[in-house]
């Protein structure tokens, strides 16, 4: 997995890319979020268009980080959710749990 | 239906090793005629698998090995993944759709597998747990 953080109108957002498997790859995308809540970011956005394929561990990740993410009061939309991973939300019935957008642009919209 | 063995490999108990048996389990598929489009159905289920031996069954003990070997048919390609540990029964496993698990962060391995591969087993030997994971070649492997 590789992550990236930039910022858009007072958004955070992470890029991830790459294949999620496992591993030390969840203590440091929850170190990113929780250095990002500690700069005060109270919007996310988890962009997910160049992950290749993600486990139950890379959904285990987006839960880790959804929760971070609410119990700091704070809001969590998922952009470019790609079919594969749709699937799996579909599978494992996270489909309900996390607020999806096509892209970033209509992530951004009304946020 | 003669299943011929492609590789036969052993890595100590560390998630480490995962992207290493990720690309040559790909390289291996690559060379036959397996659908590519469902290469990343057994990539994720394989490391699923590779996962829950490391991490139930060999506890992450890194004098422990996880054995993993890819198999070939005309018909299915087939991957074992086998740990050192104690085993468990699959049926006591929580189901993870259920509400009162959908916010927990793990147990969804199992239901991913079942639903990316054709066929799944689980063997408990006095050598540990050995899981099958079989995947169809519709027009042949
Ligand atoms: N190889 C194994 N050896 C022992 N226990 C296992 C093994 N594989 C799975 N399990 C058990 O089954 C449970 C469910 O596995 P899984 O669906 O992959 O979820 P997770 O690994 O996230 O807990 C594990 O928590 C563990 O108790
Ligand atoms: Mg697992």
């Amino acid at each position: 997995m590789r992550l990236k953080t930039r910022e858009r109108d007072g958004i955070l957002i992470l890029e991830v890319k790459g294949k999620v498997m496992g591993g030390p790859e969840a203590t440091v995308f929850q170190d990113t979020i929780k250095e990002a809540l500690g700069k005060k970011y109270k919007k996310f956005i988890f962009d997910l268009g160049g992950v290749d394929w993600m486990n139950s561990s890379g959904l285990g990740i987006l839960i880790g980080g959804l929760t971070t993410i609410k119990n700091a009061n704070s809001e969590l939309r998922l952009a470019n959710v790609t079919e594969k991973i749709k699937s799996l939300f579909m599978i494992t019935k996270l489909v309900t749990i996390f607020d999806s957008y096509e892209t970033i642009e209509d992530a951004l919209q009304n946020y | 239906m003669p299943l011929k063995k492609l590789v036969d490999l052993s890595i100590p108990s560390s998630q480490d090793y995962l992207p290493q048996v990720d690309s040559f389990v790909e390289k291996l598929l690559k060379a036959t005629k397996f659908p590519k489009d469902d290469l990343d159905d057994v990539a994720i289920s394989v490391s699923e698998a590779v996962n829950n031996a490391i991490l139930h069954g060999n506890q992450s003990d890194e004098s422990k090995k996880v054995f993993i070997k890819v198999y070939l048919s005309k018909k299915y390609i087939r991957i074992s993944v086998r740990d050192e540990g104690g085993g468990f029964k699959p049926e006591r496993v929580p189901d993870p759709t259920e509400d009162e698990n959908l916010l927990k962060a793990s147990g969804r391995g199992l239901l991913i597998m079942q639903h990316l591969m054709d066929r799944l087993a689980f063997k408990p030997t006095s050598k540990g747990t050995e899981i099958i994971l079989d995947k169809f070649c519709p027009e042949g492997c």
